[in-house]
């Protein structure tokens, strides 16, 4: 019984799972010190389900087929540099020399010297847009917002500023209805750890034209970063919110986790966009919730290219009658990639109808996972759900793995799912032949093809083609 | 629903293979599952110590394999097993001709209908009462041509060499918690072998009846199909309705070597306090088939899902599964396929109802594994839904790792549909009528499959359970 200390604490250390030099309770202090005490207060609950809840196996069905302790490596990693408590001047210059553009279609008007070069490649085609942000490592330098919108209500800003600058609205919805801490260890984590994000509140009734742009870049390899994205859109509002992430390519394991809210109210329409082209050695986790209440139509695309290990959750909530999601989803992976994608269709409320597509072709000896669930709750009747997840291997070492699961209790329901693995169809390549194409053209066009269903059924502007650009690349590597 | 009191005066939904007999055990182990009841099992079959030494390893996998927490509810199961014997012996030794067997089991039998199917259409009886083989008969033909169906017991005592060549090979002890049990306490089931190139052109059928309350049966079942033979096995369950739980736990192993081609159909009907966990696989060589027709109506919680895999090249695995949910029942059934060989084929096709408060889920597993080149697999899966209590789940598992396979998986919910019904109901049927005509249809794929009078005890089963259902 008369245990030394440091073999009592190495024991409490070994209970509690993924606790690092980086990442602990002092760490959440430090980042909590300047904080309001209602967030103070949600940082520490939320590190304390961290500790309490044991790090996911792949004993555990939602990690069945991504095994964190190859994959992830949290000891390793350092914590991003807090942004620090120096308010973001919104639609201005960012700090540290990093000159960003103003105004909507500024990208190529201001000094860019000074940008990383993949995120200046990744905005310059953004030129139409409502609002720019602009997120280098895990902090907001730079936002901008058509001023007819601004004078209209339209709140687009940092996630850090809009703590000091709207703190009703952050406390009522930030980790609170949509991704609270309480939904798993890294729903946790970044409840503890966030830096930065941003927050996006579209008034009743406004109606944005323009998509809203965010464009993240990562530079420094070994470090952790967490940011956050919450959207609000009021009864009978219009916005569709576009984000991007690049990084540059690391040796060492560098970790980004983005959790992602967004709430449509009655009859509101939105459409989250998440376009990842993470360069190599990141692990890229993003946790998105979306709610849709009565009459509100929610669509979300997520296209999965860049990252070494890539996990997705979504989950879609039809929370009122009426209620519809389009979800949509594209992967392409390489050799060396592992792409996990794992989504729920949460149908509460009755007469609400969810749709979801994801398509992925792999190469090399790339890994995917699609782990879907539609579930229908006893009063939802009168439910449609669908769910199609469809893989295109086109390398003889590539591996696929699908689970389109349904758990239904409502009797009155229409549903259905399916799911194929398989390889180009010899017959369309011979088709195409015929044509006069080369063997490689004809693939190509076939995995454009198949892949293209997907991007036609969410065809916001530049989205098409930037992603048709980068699979065109890909498959000419492949060739 | 109309709750009037013709459907209650009809007394549906009532369980027919609900009598008891009164009958005394020769021999019945204690309560719970212990290294003692083990050696008693082991000791009353007089077995080879290798066999002894099996058991008790697979005593110790089962006590080190932690309880499934996937599939059924399984959190009140440990109680059950504290409490069950896990080994009855209703009779000193089995029977080959009914007169022979006790006039207690043998009327159990007779109302079940056995011994005049076995005159009808079947080639062989096997008869399970309790834990023990009871009675176990082949036409005389087909033992002349080397058939041999006989108790798993007598298989390991007649024939030594290629029971221990097979045995355990399919399903070993520690492919799951339930097979361990199975290795560990296992008691009758039957031992086949079909020689090479013969053709059984009736069935062999196998009845396994539990009697006694609070009571396990864990029979093994051990196939051999050898070169380009065909033969069809059926079994049948039941079970009197007590008020505490019972437990089935089986194992079946078949090997379907190249050429041959293997059925094995289940009509599970056991009473609504059983839970029912068994384990069934087949090897399939090149060029063989083997068909699992899987038909589960009764029980408390059914966990199984017959399992192919595909060892041979061209070889071919069909999961055809019905499955019926009532009241207070969970299904959790389905089918397994592994693509271990080129130009394998193969299909699951499953189909449930649940009414009331049943919940059925479909599982199931589609592996392809690298260089089974050209594999093809196509999953279907129909769920139907009858009240707004009842409730479906489809959890597919398909892992692919050859490009050149093509798989699918198709799975659509419904509920009966109110224009189907309001169809059929302007034709001059009751509403009742049109619902099992309904259902019927939705069935028919599997019943059509069973020989003949399995399909009518289908029919009219579901025709029973349909009546005064319709919401």
């Amino acid at each position: 019984m008369a245990q030394s200390p440091s073999s009592a604490s190495l024991s409490a250390d070994a209970l509690v799972e993924g606790v690092t030099d980086a990442l602990n309770a002092a760490a959440v202090a430090n980042l909590a010190a300047r904080e309001p005490a209602w967030l103070k207060a949600r940082r520490e609950d939320a590190w304390s389900v961290y500790e309490q809840t044991p790090m996911p196996t792949t004993r555990l069905e939602a990690w069945r087929y991504t095994n964190l302790r190859k994959l992830l490596k949290l000891d390793s990693l350092a914590l991003a540099a807090h942004p620090g408590g120096v308010p973001v001047p919104e639609g201005a210059s960012a700090p540290e020399g990093a000159s960003v553009p103003e105004g909507t279609s500024a990208p190529e008007q201001g000094a860019l010297v000074s940008l990383p070069q993949r995120l200046e490649e990744a905005m310059a085609e953004d030129r139409a847009a409502s609002g720019h942000v602009v997120e280098l490592d895990g902090a907001v330098v730079h936002v901008d917002l058509d001023p007819d919108l601004a004078a209209r209500g339209v709140i687009l800003t940092s996630l850090r500023n809009a703590v000091t600058d709207y703190p009703e609205l952050l406390e009522a919805h930030l980790g609170t209805d949509a991704l609270p801490a309480t939904r798993g260890k890294f729903e946790a984590l970044n409840a503890a750890f966030w830096t930065d994000g941003v927050f996006l509140h579209v008034p009743r009734g406004v109606r944005l034209e323009l998509p809203v742009r965010l464009t993240r870049h990562l530079s420094k390899e070994g470090e952790a970063y967490f940011t956050r994205t919450l959207i609000l859109a009021e009864q009978g509002s219009q916005v569709s919110f576009v984000e991007e992430g690049v990084s540059e390519d690391f040796a060492r394991q560098t970790f980004f986790s983005s959790a992602v809210e967004v709430i449509a109210r009655d009859g509101a329409q939105v459409q989250y966009v998440s376009l990842q082209r993470m360069g190599s050695g990141v692990f890229h986790l993003q946790q998105q919730r979306t709610l849709a209440e009565k009459d509100a139509t929610l669509d979300t695309l997520n296209v999965s290219l860049g990252a070494t290990v890539a996990r997705t959750d979504l989950n879609a909530q039809l929370l009122g009658q009426g209620a519809n999601s389009d979800m949509l989803g594209l992967y392409f992976a390489e050799a060396g990639q592992h792409f996990d994608h794992s989504t729920s269709q949460d149908h509460v409320a009755p007469n609400a109808k969810s749709d979801l597509l994801y398509k992925g072709a792999l190469d090399g000896d790339a890994r995917t996972v699609f782990r879907g669930i539609i579930k229908v709750h006893k009063r939802a009747q009168r439910t449609d759900a669908y769910q199609t997840n469809r893989n295109l291997l086109l390398s003889e070492k590539a591996r696929a793995d699908s689970l389109p699961n349904l758990e239904i209790e409502a009797d009155d329901v229409r549903c259905s799912h399916g799911a194929t693995v398989g390889q180009l169809e010899g017959e369309h390549l011979f088709y195409l032949m015929s044509r006069g194409l080369s063997r490689t053209q004809a693939e190509r066009l076939v995995v454009l093809g198949f892949l293209a269903e997907v991007l036609s059924r969410l065809p916001l502007g530049g989205v098409v083609e930037k992603v048709t650009r980068i699979i065109e690349t890909r498959l000419a590597n492949h060739g | 629903m109309p709750q009037n009191e013709t459907v209650q005066d009809l007394g549906l939904d009532e369980y027919k293979y609900h009598f008891i007999t009164e009958d005394e055990p020769v021999f019945r182990s204690g309560r719970g599952l212990n290294e003692k009841v083990v050696r008693e099992i082991s000791a009353q079959k007089d077995e080879p110590e290798w066999m002894l030494q099996s058991r008790l390893k697979a005593l110790e996998i089962y006590n080190a394999k932690p309880m499934p927490t996937w599939g059924g509810d399984l959190s009140k199961l440990e109680e059950v097993l504290d409490q069950i014997y896990f080994y009855v012996r209703p009779q000193e030794k089995m029977e080959r001709s009914w007169d022979d067997v006790p006039a207690g089991i043998k009327e159990t039998f007779e109302r079940l209908g056995i011994p005049e199917a076995e005159q009808k259409v079947l080639a062989g009886v096997g008869a399970q009462y309790e834990s023990e083989m009871v009675y176990h008969s082949l036409r005389e033909e087909w033992e002349k041509q080397g058939v041999i169906f006989d108790s798993i017991e007598d298989g390991l005592k007649n024939h030594p060499e290629l029971f221990r060549k097979y045995f355990g090979t399919v399903i070993p002890a520690a492919d799951n918690k339930f097979s361990a049990m199975n290795a560990a306490v296992w008691s009758g089931g039957s031992f086949v072998y079909i020689p090479k190139g013969v053709n059984l052109d009736t069935p062999l059928q196998a009845y396994f009846r539990v009697n006694q309350e609070q009571m396990g049966q864990f029979e093994r079942t051990l196939i051999i199909a050898d070169e380009g033979s065909r033969a069809h096995y059926i079994e049948g369950c039941t079970a009197p309705v007590y008020s505490t739980e019972s437990f089935h736990s089986g194992v079946i192993e078949i090997v379907v070597l190249p050429g041959a081609h293997f059925r094995y159909t289940t009509i599970q009907n056991w009473s609504n306090n059983m839970y029912n966990l068994v384990t069934q696989r087949a090897v399939v060589h090149e060029h063989a088939t083997m068909e699992w027709l899987d038909g589960n109506l009764g029980s408390k919680l059914t966990m199984k899902y017959p399992s192919c895999m595909l060892v041979g090249e061209g070889a071919h695995g069909s999961i055809l599964s019905i499955a019926y949910a009532g009241d207070g029942q969970h299904q959790d059934t389905g089918g397994k396929v592994i693509h271990a060989a080129p130009n394998t084929t193969s299909s699951i096709v499953s189909k449930s109802i649940s009414k009331g408060t049943g919940r059925s889920s479909y599982r199931g597993l589609c592996q392809v594994h690298e260089g089974a080149i050209d594999a093809r697999s196509n999953v279907e899966c129909d769920a139907l839904l009858i009240n707004d209590t009842s409730r479906t789940d489809t959890y597919p598992y398909i892992e692919i790792a050859e490009k050149r396979s093509t798989i699918g998986h198709e799975a659509t919910v419904s509920k009966v549909g109110d224009e189907q019904l309001f169809y059929l109901m302007s034709r001059g049927m009751s509403e009742e009528e049109a619902m099992a005509l309904i259902v019927r249809g939705f069935i028919e794929p599997i019943a059509k499959l069973l020989p003949l009078e399995y399909a009518v005890e289908l029919n009219r089963l579901i025709e029973l359970e349909m009546e005064g259902s319709v919401g």
